[in-house]
C-alpha cells in the first residue's frame, strides 16, 4: 500500500523514471533501512527458538518455549479472547462499513454526505490513546459492564474505518452501468444487489474484513483501557508478562502473533491484487 | 402501422431544485413505429442518450409522458419494462461467463432451465459467439464483447431494443461491418431498434427513420434521404454530410425557380420550395457531390460557370476541392482521381463548374 501511495503522489517519478541506482550510497541506505526495520523482529524470532532459560543467552535450538506457551492456560485463554474479539468485531465492523460505503457511493446526493465521509475516516487520525480514554469514560458513564463485550464494542468502533476504506475504494471503481444493466435485464433491486453488487464488491469486503481482523488482533492500548479482569487479549497478556520479567516464552508467543498477522496481511495483498486484475473497463 | 413508442411532450431537467438546473430535453414529441430501425442522431449533449435512458427507465421524466405500445410506462421500474439496452461500454458482468451473461435476464424472468439453455444457444449463434460461451468477458475482444452485449439484450425477446452508441468503441473496419450486421439482425428479429449515435454516416446507413436532435430539441424526423436531401434548417444540413451554404437575397422568382443574388452580383437559381418573395434574405445549400468539375475547354456548352482551384485535400478515393467562383463566393466540390491515380486538377487551375439549379435548394428559415 505504501508503495502505491508513493507512486501516485510523485508525478515527476512517473514522467521520467530516474535510475535510482546511480545515486551513490543509496544502496547502503536501503540496506540500513531494512536492517533498522526488521533486525529487532528477526532477533525476537531467533531467540524464540532458544533452548536456554535466559532470554539473551543462546543455549541451542529448541521448540521448548513454544511447547511451554501452548501449555500455559493463561496464554490459551488470552489467545481465545483475542480470536473471539477479532472475529465478532470483524463481522460487525465489516457489515456496518459495507452498508455505509453503499450509502455513500450509491445513495445519490444527500445533505451531510461529505461530512459523513469525513467522520467515518476521522478515527484513523485520532490518537489511539484519546479514543481509548473516551471509550473508557463513555462506558463507565453509561455503566456498561459486559466484560469482553465492552472490548468487542470498542473494537467494532475502531475497526469500521479500516474495513470501510477498501470497500469504498472498490465501490468507487465499480461501473454503475453494471447495476443498471442488471435492472434492465429484469432483476429486482434485491437481485441486482445479490447477483451483481455483492459479488463484484466481495474482494473489497474480504480485504476490509482482513484488515479489521489484523487491527483488532494487534490492538493494545484500547483493549488495555477497556478490558477488565478476565477479558485479557493476547497483546495485553504479553505486556503483563514483560512486566513480570522477560522469558523466551514471550518471544515464542510474539512470533506466533506475528505469524498470524503476516498471514492475513499477505492474504489481503493477494485479494486486493486479484480485485485490481478483475476490474474490466 | 403499430406505434411502438410514443413520446409526448417529454421534458427532462437535471438538478431541478438546484441553482444550476440543466434542461436536457425540451418538450420532445415523436413516435417510433413497431419493427422500425429508428435512430436518434445529434452531437454530444443534444439529449439523445437522455431520451434513451428515459425509455429504459434509468431516469424519470420531468414532464410529458412515454407510452410503450399504448401503455404508460412512467411509473414502471427498469426491470418491469419490456425493453433491453445495449450499453455504450457493454456493461458485461465481469464475474460471469458469456453464457451466464446472456442467461441473466431469462433467469430473472423465471423461465424454465431447458428453455433458457435453448435461448442462450440460439442468440449466441445469432451473433456468432456460440463457441465462446464459457469464456469470461475479460478474455474477449471489443467486437466480441459487443456481440455478447447484443445477445444478452436480445435474449429475453424485448419489444424494443435500445442501443446507446454501441459501435463507438470499435475500430473503423469493424464498425462498418457491424452496421450491416445490426441492420440484418433488426430485420431477422423484427424487434424495434432505437439506436443512439453521433455518427451521421452510421445513421444514414442503418436507419429506417432518423430524428436529428440538438440542444434538447428534435430538429427533424424523416427517412435518411429526406434528412439528407431536404433538411429543414441549417443545423440539419450542416450536421448531416458536407454542404455549401450560400447566403443571399431573392431578386426574382417563378413557379419552378427562385433567383438569388449571392455576393455583390452573382446570380444563382434554386428550386422554388414555395412561399418566397422578392427581397427575402435566404440561405441556399448545395451538396458537394452535385457539383461537376471539368476543364474549361472540355465543358460541353451547357450551363457552367468559370472557377479556379483555391485549395484541395486528397482523400484517396476522391479529392475535396475548394473552388473560387469570384465575387467572394467559394464552393466545395469533389473530383475522383484519374485512372493513372493523378488528380485531375491542381491548385490554380481554371475550371468549368457545373450544377443543376434543381440541386440548389432554399433552406427554410
Amino acid at each position: 500500500m505504501i508503495e502505491q501511495t508513493q507512486k501516485a503522489s510523485s508525478p515527476r517519478a512517473r514522467k521520467k523514471m530516474l535510475p535510482v541506482g546511480h545515486y551513490r550510497g543509496l544502496g547502503g541506505w536501503t540496506v540500513f533501512f531494512f536492517v533498522f526495520l526488521y533486525l529487532p523482529i528477526v532477533v525476537l524470532i531467533f531467540y524464540s527458538f532458544n533452548a536456554n532459560r535466559m532470554v539473551m543467552n543462546w543455549g541451542g535450538f529448541g521448540f521448548d518455549w513454544y511447547l511451554k506457551a501452548f501449555q500455559n492456560e493463561d496464554i490459551q485463554k488470552a489467545v481465545w479472547n483475542s480470536l473471539i474479539v477479532a472475529t465478532i468485531a470483524t463481522i460487525f465492523a465489516t457489515a456496518i462499513a459495507t452498508i455505509g460505503a453503499l450509502v455513500l457511493a450509491r445513495g445519490g446526493n444527500f445533505r451531510g454526505k461529505t461530512i459523513s465521509l469525513g467522520l467515518i475516516t476521522l478515527p484513523l487520525m485520532v490518537p489511539e490513546i484519546v479514543t481509548a480514554v473516551a471509550v473508557l469514560i463513555f462506558f463507565s458513564a453509561i455503566g456498561l459492564k459486559l466484560g469482553l463485550g465492552n472490548v468487542i464494542i470498542a473494537h467494532i468502533t475502531f475497526c469500521i474505518p479500516f474495513a470501510f476504506m477498501p470497500i469504498r475504494a472498490r465501490l468507487e471503481g465499480m461501473d454503475t452501468s453494471l447495476e443498471q444493466a442488471a435492472r434492465d435485464l429484469y432483476a429486482s433491486e434485491w437481485e441486482t444487489f445479490r447477483y451483481i453488487t455483492v459479488p463484484l464488491l466481495m474482494p473489497g469486503i474480504v480485504a476490509g474484513a482482513m484488515l479489521s481482523f489484523v487491527i483488532s488482533m494487534d490492538d493494545f492500548i484500547i483493549t488495555l483501557m477497556v478490558g477488565g479482569a478476565g477479558s485479557t487479549t493476547l497483546p495485553v497478556y504479553i505486556y503483563s508478562m514483560i512486566r513480570r520479567g522477560l522469558t523466551p516464552e514471550i518471544n515464542a508467543v510474539s512470533t506466533l502473533l506475528l505469524l498470524v498477522s503476516i498471514a492475513i496481511v499477505t492474504a489481503y495483498w493477494v485479494v486486493s491484487r486479484k480485485s485490481e486484475a478483475d476490474t474490466v473497463h | 402501422m403499430t406505434t411502438a413508442i410514443d413520446i409526448r411532450g417529454v421534458t427532462k431537467i437535471y438538478n431541478p431544485g438546484s441553482n444550476q438546473p440543466v434542461k436536457a430535453l425540451d418538450n420532445v414529441s415523436l413516435t417510433i413505429n413497431d419493427n422500425e430501425f429508428f435512430t436518434l442522431l445529434g452531437p454530444s449533449g443534444c439529449g439523445k442518450t437522455t431520451l434513451l435512458r428515459l425509455i429504459a427507465g434509468f431516469e424519470q421524466v420531468s414532464g410529458g409522458e412515454i407510452m410503450l405500445f399504448g401503455e404508460e410506462i412512467e411509473n414502471l421500474e427498469p426491470s418491469q419494462r419490456p425493453v433491453n439496452t445495449v450499453f455504450q461500454h457493454y456493461a458485461l458482468f465481469p464475474h460471469m461467463t458469456v453464457a451466464a451473461n446472456v442467461a441473466f435476464g431469462l433467469e430473472r424472468l423465471r423461465q424454465p432451465k431447458t428453455e433458457i439453455e435453448a435461448t442462450v444457444e440460439r442468440v449466441l449463434t445469432l451473433v456468432k459467439m456460440k463457441h465462446l460461451g464459457d469464456r469470461p468477458p475479460s478474455q474477449l475482444s471489443g467486437g466480441q464483447q459487443q456481440r455478447v452485449a447484443l445477445a444478452r439484450a436480445l435474449a429475453p425477446s424485448p419489444k424494443v431494443l435500445l442501443l446507446d452508441e454501441p459501435l463507438s468503441a470499435l475500430d473503423l473496419k469493424l464498425r462498418q461491418a457491424m452496421r450491416e450486421e445490426l441492420k440484418q439482425l433488426q430485420k431477422e428479429t423484427g424487434i424495434t431498434f432505437v439506436f443512439v449515435t453521433h455518427d451521421q454516416e452510421e445513421a444514414l446507413a442503418m436507419s429506417d427513420r432518423i430524428a436529428v436532435m440538438s440542444d434538447g430539441e428534435v430538429q427533424q424526423i424523416g427517412g435518411p434521404t429526406d434528412i439528407y436531401e431536404h433538411p429543414v434548417n441549417r443545423f440539419v444540413a450542416d450536421f448531416i454530410g458536407d454542404t455549401n451554404f450560400l447566403d443571399g437575397e431573392i431578386v426574382d422568382f417563378n413557379d419552378d425557380l427562385v433567383t438569388c443574388r449571392i455576393g455583390s452580383s452573382s446570380m444563382f437559381e434554386a428550386e422554388n420550395s414555395g412561399g418566397h418573395k422578392v427581397g427575402d434574405q435566404v440561405t441556399l445549400f448545395l451538396r458537394p457531390e452535385k457539383i461537376s468539375l471539368s476543364a474549361p475547354d472540355a465543358a460541353s456548352g451547357s450551363a457552367t460557370r468559370p472557377g479556379k482551384v483555391a485549395n484541395l485535400v486528397y482523400l484517396g478515393n476522391q479529392a475535396a476541392y475548394t473552388v473560387d467562383m469570384g465575387d467572394g463566393v467559394t464552393l466545395t466540390a469533389q473530383a475522383r482521381p484519374r485512372e493513372d491515380g493523378n488528380l485531375p486538377f491542381a491548385i490554380g487551375d481554371p475550371l468549368a463548374v457545373g450544377f443543376s439549379s434543381r440541386a440548389l435548394r432554399v433552406l427554410p428559415q
